[in-house]
């Protein structure tokens, strides 16, 4: 293949475009094939659930502070705006339940997806990766044991596990945040607050609330493995892959954000 | 010669592994163009050629990662053991974990599957490293490992691939001997691909040469080092003059 590198020089954007497309194209592809897959696994009760546990403790450890961190300083920056601006209405009373409609149906699983993404879904690219170009997962196989039941399978447990959890858990700390503004800066008591939030918050938010953290572990775990399983190559892949599965996982949170939102909130 | 070796093997005489005008492209690249061969019990074939020949293409073909574009392979087991060049070790295991992973499909008590993983580890000498991690290990250790590791279920087809290379002579005859001992203690059929000729004629029973995508050069390593084939003579002796051309396979 002499003639490689004179053939990457040449920059031809037609050629480049269909790469870029092909790639994500077989990536999805690969994404379905990987959920069908585990799916099956899992109802078939081939789960080794020590496992599962501790991808438990490695998803919660490196997501509990981040997720926090994210979403009190959310929290602070949403809530002022909210209040400055309801203050003017005077609707001060309504701050705590816009504040917690955004919270439940936006910022907390959006929070944990993305911070999730960027912490555990790269680290499982980079991992996967690794395991492969070191022909790990070539031993696997070689010992009849599928690379999918032993390493995809646990880490989306996992994450269906833990995904809720940390969302839950960002809307805890966002509403938090929110009283403290609330109180500081339009000096409303934590119950007048509070009743506005009960007063707001329905069932359906909740079930929103939950959907949307399963999708995003759903991406995140099914991306971030597709990714790393379809990896060949040296060292410099390893890499690729990482920033690969954060772009894609993100820009899939957003997206599918934004069809959950709009096939339950859209106006009619 | 080793058909009578097998003979006086409990299983019923035939190949343990053959395989039959192999042939595989990659890219639009023929690497095999049509390899047959044949392995019996207990005997240790070596597998010799330039880099990028193919060699472990041929491998990759008995242990079931890759499937031939044609040709077939026949295999009287299943148990399969390979000894990968880069040891392949799981990283986030200990020893004694990557050691279980093949004994998974057993249904072994963990007492009993826990003396199975101590005696490997004790015929590599490795007994006090069970709870490391690959990590932990030098080079010759995670080799050793990656040994204890394929060998754990008493597999009858044992493929080596370099098996010695970048290790210290010592450690090589080290593991040279395991290799020969294996072949005895458990009646494997063994394949070991290699460049180092000390390797080779010191355990293979039987050597194929691989160039051009095909076996151009059969014997035992006797012969082989005295052989007056332009090829195997030019292998064997290293010289730069002869058919194979420098870096074309
Ligand atoms: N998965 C693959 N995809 C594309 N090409 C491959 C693949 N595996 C092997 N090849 C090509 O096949 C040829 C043979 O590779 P192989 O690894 O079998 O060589 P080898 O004889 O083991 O060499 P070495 O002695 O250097 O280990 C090489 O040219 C390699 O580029
Ligand atoms: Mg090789």
């Amino acid at each position: 293949m002499t003639n490689l590198p004179a053939a990457r020089k040449r920059i031809d954007p037609l050629l480049l475009l269909e790469n870029w497309f092909g790639s994500g194209v077989r990536l999805i592809g690969q994404t379905l094939i990987l959920l069908v897959l585990t799916v099956k696994y899992i109802l078939r009760g081939e789960i080794d659930w020590k496992e599962v546990w501790r991808q438990c403790y490695i998803i919660g450890v490196n997501s509990f502070v981040v997720v926090g961190l994210t979403a009190v300083f959310t929290g602070f920056a949403m809530s002022l705006q909210i209040a400055r601006e309801l203050v003017l209405f005077g609707a001060d009373t309504a701050i705590g339940g816009v504040v917690s409609l955004a919270l439940v149906r936006e910022i907390g699983p959006i929070t944990a997806g993305v911070m999730v993404a960027g912490r555990v879904g790269s680290a499982i690219a980079a991992e996967l990766t690794t395991m492969m170009i070191t022909e790990q997962i070539d031993a696997l196989t070689v010992m009849r044991i599928d690379p999918v039941q032993f390493l995809v399978v646990p880490r989306y447990l996992a994450a269906m596990f833990m995904m809720p959890a940390l969302s839950v858990y960002a809307m805890f700390i966002g509403l938090l945040a929110g009283i403290q503004i609330a109180h500081t800066a339009a000096n409303l008591p934590p119950e007048t607050f509070m009743d506005s939030v009960k007063q707001t918050i329905l069932d359906r938010d909740f079930t929103v609330h939950f959907s949307k953290s399963w999708i995003n572990a759903t991406l995140v775990i099914m991306l971030s493995c597709a990714i790393g399983l379809h990896t060949r190559g040296g060292a410099e892949d390893v890499g690729i892959a990482t920033t690969r599965s954060i772009v894609w996982t993100m820009t899939m949170i957003f997206v599918f954000n934004y069809i959950v939102t709009s096939l339950t909130y859209a106006p009619r | 010669m080793n058909r009578t070796k097998a003979s006086d093997d409990a299983a019923p005489p035939g190949p343990m592994i053959e395989v039959i005008d192999l042939r595989k492209s990659f890219n639009g690249r023929e690497v095999l163009r049509g390899v047959s061969f044949k392995v019996w019990p207990r005997e240790m074939l070596g597998i010799i050629g330039p880099s990028g020949c193919g060699k472990s293409t041929i491998l990759k073909h008995l242990c079931g990662l890759l499937t031939p574009d044609s040709g077939q392979i026949i295999k009287r087991s299943d148990e399969v053991g390979l000894v990968f060049q880069g040891s392949a070790l799981l990283n986030s295991l200990t020893v004694r974990e990557n050691l279980a992973l093949p004994l998974r499909h057993r249904k072994l008590s963990r007492a009993e599957q826990d003396r199975i993983i101590r005696e490997k580890l004790e015929l590599v000498g490795l007994a006090e490293y069970i709870d490391a991690y690959p990590t932990q290990l030098s080079g010759g250790q995670q080799k050793r490992t990656g040994f204890a590791r394929a060998i754990v279920n008493d597999p009858k087809i044992i493929l080596y691939d370099e098996p010695t290379t970048g290790l210290d002579p010592v450690m090589s005859t080290i593991i040279e001997d395991y290799m020969i001992e294996l072949e005895h203690k458990l009646g494997a059929a063994s394949i070991v691909v290699t460049h180092q000729p000390s390797t080779w004629s010191r355990t293979a029973d039987r050597v194929l040469l691989v160039f051009g995508g095909r076996v151009v050069w059969e014997g035992n390593p006797d012969e082989a080092l005295k052989s007056d084939d332009p090829y195997m003579r030019q292998f064997a002796h290293a010289t730069r003059e002869g058919p194979m051309e420098a870096g074309k396979v």
